[in-house]
């Protein structure tokens, strides 16, 4: 079985062709019996988390751990009772506020150097269960669409080979397996890419799992494909994907538009944030009735609370951080020349005003975490490329930027510091060979130590001093 | 040009014989340029993928950057850590 | 699916039947059919109710979500119960948001509503709900999260049990748009920030107090000195040998910053310490470009202790400064232009929260935050000061 020609394998496959546990066997339990369900080992702090309104990520242990319990063993590879054991580690964490995990570092599936995280419990013999407790990264869909027969399926293998435990998703994107020893991490892969049609992710120094905003599928908001374009530079850069070689993690978020719901300018080492070049489209008639009250402003967001008539010259044209726009009582007009596309007044009217048509995105460089040198947001760079398949135009960008990081980046630098460690004029004007622009920086510099290269001074550098000294005697 | 086989050779030696048993990919590649100076970092790349799949090299991560080192050398976490290799 | 102990996989020959770079499903064979028909074509949207939204089609569809809440860890039965719900209501659709809700889509008002009085209705047996609905609009929505103690090496906290607590806390807030604007909370347990919550309008940040203790007995036995000097980023890490001559390490102190990357290397260097870790809460931080643009969140409380399981202080905290926020601000106003607005220092007298030393920025780029105008307002912060210098 190959993988060539099934990216759309569960258009037709389904759950039944290859699930492991029959209908009976899943719903193996009453209600009762879950209500009576008493775990492995005493956890009296654990279980007043079980109360309040908000899901109980407890009371779901919980289940999953009857539901093992249940099972008929040869239906189980890991123990029975790795939720048990779980919620027992977690438990002494709770009393001693210390953690109970080590770094495992040399698991992985055989050639990939990424996808997955080692995890040993500090507590081997108390709780057998979570002796290894490894996690594998799983490629999520773009936008995290899913078909239930695929989820089913999932589910199946990730029971019989892993704990059954699972995060949806982990911070990155990907769809997160929780906790397996050792031995099951090559069976799930198998399993992964011969069943499912799926990949790991990334981690270490590997472009992680590229992520993007529900776009086109779900948002009148999205300036381009989403979904498509970060499909595409998955797939492109699987090898960049799997096997390190980067100084450290690289990442790649899709916004569809400047509200940022991927949170891209935060924390993506490029950052796709769409936008539009033309105007703002206007239906007049709507703005007048989300004037006379007839609509809700913001698409009703404020529904909760009373908060008056809605005044579109204190809430949108006040509001306006470019002060573009204007009321007149009957007419909205915007001045397009002047707007920053901040999406506040499309937000707040989006039946009245809408993107404009000529789209595409702003590329800015460099946001991470904390880590090492400070939180960093992205900088704009690009303002405004099209989105346009194949995209061949923004392959070549990223393949500059690597080439350029991969060479002069240190060990566990982001490109972010390399970019202020090497000089941000660097790398506009040498690596990304584009000219620097007044919209790359907030203000101009106000100190004035520019570094002036030898070749832009008339004359150059080299001057003989005797003839200095004709001039100018000692 | 050298190939890949020439490059690979060089990421062995350096693999057995660097002092830390556990290497970034910039450090090999700096090692890899010392002896074939027009070695391309997608080359040495190609090469050290080669030899991961042949199981000569191994990849170690910390979860947020990744390692190399030579199958065996140097001390293994997980023999170490958890008493049971798998 | 394959079965038995090794499944498809040969130890013997790794590479025989290995299939590798095949990267995610593609993304349209998930798409609910309403959605097919309609990608790139929607007009507009509305929230009808909390948790409930319509997105209107130029092809006049429509398509219906109802968007539930819930907690990031979720076991292989819940995901089940989630896939009956979908092929009840959805004919076997369903997906996640950025921010780990969940949501239904259907083509029907009728279907929507069914679905959200079947998803009010269904409930772990100790009582909280499995799917409340809402977290749209001017809401909390979830609080997005890493592992904590389920399953990190260096966390100075719990991450799902607070997180727990924050969500039974706020629950009203999920539930009802009452907010001047959306208010996002993030958790990351240690200052890594795998969750990357440094953008949030509230952040609660597990950090740790104490640099890592040396375990000099083992130390050159389970880790390589070289791999554990090299793996602070600060450099603080140097080889030493103990008196009676054993290889090991020492710790600059002074220079730690407590990431615990040490301990990522070597398991001789553990940093948690139940005294020494704790929460520090930060507030301000934005994503969105609208009106204003994105913003870093700020140090607001340095620590407050860990006190599982349910972490009074922190969520008595967060909540009222989130009342004194919803009563304060302007209508499209996030917090951190809320308290920009009103000033920082005002911000801190309202919420009635001391000003410490610590949230002095005293690492790299300081500069940026200090003051340097006669720009302020005058709170009692300013009389401390003048009291200190004699000068009232």
């Amino acid at each position: 079985m190959s993988a060539e020609g099934e990216e759309k394998l569960w258009e037709t496959k389904k759950y039944d062709e290859v699930r492991i546990y029959k209908d009976e066997e899943i719903w193996n339990y009453t209600d009762e019996e879950l209500a009576n369900y008493k775990c492995k080992h005493d956890t009296p702090l654990l279980d007043q988390l079980e109360e309040g309104p908000w899901p109980s990520f407890v009371s779901d242990i919980k289940q999953e751990a009857l539901h093992r319990h249940k099972l008929p063993e040869d239906k189980l590879l890991i123990p029975a009772d790795v939720c048990d054991d779980l919620l027992g580690q977690v438990e002494l964490s709770y009393v001693e506020k210390e953690t109970h995990w080590k770094h495992g570092g040399i698991v992985g599936v055989f050639g990939y150097g990424g996808g997955v995280i080692g995890r040993y419990s500090d507590q081997q013999e108390k709780f057998p269960g979570v002796a290894h407790f490894h996690t594998l990264r799983v490629n999520q869909p773009a936008s995290k669409f899913y078909k239930t027969d695929y989820l089913r399926a999932l589910c199946d293998i990730w029971e019989y080979r892993g704990s059954g435990l699972t995060n949806m998703h982990g911070s990155t994107g990907d769809t997160v397996l929780l906790g397996t020893f050792t031995e099951q991490l090559e069976p799930v892969f198998f399993d992964l890419t011969h069943d499912l049609g799926v990949d790991l992710g990334g981690s270490g120094s590997n472009l992680r799992t590229p992520s993007c905003c529900v776009g086109k599928a779900r948002c009148e908001f999205a300036c381009y494909d989403t979904q498509d374009i970060c499909y595409e530079l998955t797939m492109h850069y699987q090898d960049e994907l799997h096997r390190p070689a980067f100084p450290y993690k690289f990442k790649f978020k899709f916004d569809g538009c400047p509200n940022c719901c991927v949170a891209s300018i935060a924390r993506s080492d490029m950052s796709y944030i769409g936008t539009w070049k033309d105007d703002i489209r206007i239906d007049q008639e709507a703005v007048r009735a989300y004037v006379a009250g007839e609509l809700k402003p913001n698409a009703g967001a404020f529904g909760g609370r009373d908060w008056g008539k809605f005044d579109i010259q204190k809430e949108v044209i006040d509001l306006c951080p470019a002060g573009c726009m204007e009321w007149d009582g009957k007419e909205l007009k915007v001045n397009n020349k002047e707007c920053v596309r901040c999406m506040h007044c499309i937000n707040v009217m989006p039946r009245a005003l809408r993107i404009g048509t000529d789209t595409g995105c702003s590329i800015l460089f460099g946001a991470k975490a904390p880590i090492l040198e400070g939180a960093q947001m992205s900088m704009l760079t690009i303002p405004f490329i099209r989105v346009e398949k194949p995209y061949d135009a923004i392959k070549d960008i990223v393949d500059k930027v690597w080439d350029w990081w991969m060479e002069e980046g240190k060990n566990r630098e982001r490109v972010g510091e390399l970019i202020q460690r090497k000089g941000v004029q660097e790398f506009v004007t040498k690596v990304l060979g584009i000219p620097a622009i007044p919209q790359m920086a907030k203000e101009p510099r106000s100190n004035p130590y520019v570094f002036w290269s030898e070749d832009e001074v008339p004359g150059g550098w080299q001057r003989d001093i005797n003839e200095f000294r004709k001039r100018h005697p000692r | 040009m050298a190939s890949l086989d020439e490059i690979k050779k060089v990421i062995v030696d350096f693999a057995t014989n660097t002092k830390k048993s556990k290497f970034y990919f910039k450090d090999m590649e700096k090692a890899v340029q010392k002896v074939i100076p027009d070695a391309k970092s997608r080359e040495i790349k190609k090469a050290a993928t080669a030899l991961i799949n042949e199981g000569t090299l191994v990849y170690f991560s910390t979860g947020s950057s990744t390692m190399y080192g030579l199958k065996g050398r140097g001390i293994s976490l997980e023999t170490e850590e958890t008493g049971k290799a798998d | 699916m394959s079965l038995g102990k090794l499944g498809y996989y040969n130890p013997e020959k790794p590479l025989e039947n290995r299939i590798t770079d095949i990267g995610p499903p593609h993304y349209e064979q998930f798409f609910p059919p309403v959605i097919k028909r309609n990608y790139g074509k929607w007009l507009y949207h509305e929230i009808l109710e909390p948790g409930v939204l319509v997105h209107v089609s130029e092809t006049g569809e429509k398509a219906y979500t109802v968007r539930v809440g819930g907690a990031r860890l979720m076991s292989v039965q819940h995901i089940r119960e989630i896939c009956d719900i979908a092929d009840k209501y959805c004919d076997g659709y369903v997906r996640w948001t950025t921010r780990n809700c969940v949501e239904f889509i259907t083509d029907s008002e009728e279907k929507a509503k069914a679905l959200k009085a079947d998803l009010d209705s269904r409930k772990f047996p100790k009582g909280s709900y499995k799917f409340p609905v809402g977290g749209t609009g001017c809401s909390i929505t979830n609080i997005v999260h890493t592992q904590g103690w389920i399953h990190c090496h260096t966390p100075a906290t719990d991450a799902s049990g607070i997180v727990k607590s924050v969500h039974d806390e706020l629950f009203d807030y999920f539930k009802n748009m009452t907010l001047p604007a959306k208010l996002r909370i993030s958790l990351a347990c240690c200052l890594n920030m795998c969750g990357a919550v440094h953008c949030s309008d509230i952040a609660i940040l597990g950090v740790h107090r104490k640099p890592p203790m040396i375990d000099d007995e083992v130390l050159a036995k389970i880790c390589e000195i070289p791999l554990v000097v090299a793996a602070c980023p600060l450099g603080a890490i140097r080889p030493a040998k103990t008196e009676d001559g054993r290889k090991t390490v020492r710790v600059n102190q002074e220079r730690c910053m407590f990431c615990g990357n040490c301990y990522t290397m070597c398991a001789a260097m553990p940093l948690a310490d139940s005294e020494g870790d704790g929460v520090a809460i930060l507030a301000g931080g934005k994503i969105s470009n609208r009106k204003s643009a994105p913003k870093f969140s700020k140090v607001i409380i340095p620590y407050i202790p860990n006190e599982p399981p349910r972490w009074p202080k922190v969520c008595e905290t967060i909540r009222h400064i989130v009342e004194v926020y919803a009563k304060d601000a302007r209508k499209y106003e996030r917090l951190g232009e809320w308290a920009e607005r009103i000033g920082w220092e005002k911000f801190f007298e309202k919420i009635g929260i001391p000003f410490t030393e610590k949230s002095l920025d005293d690492y790299r780029l300081a500069y940026d935050t200090y003051r340097t105008t006669t720009h302020f307002k005058y709170t009692e912060h300013v009389w401390e000061v003048a009291k200190a210098v004699g000068g009232v």
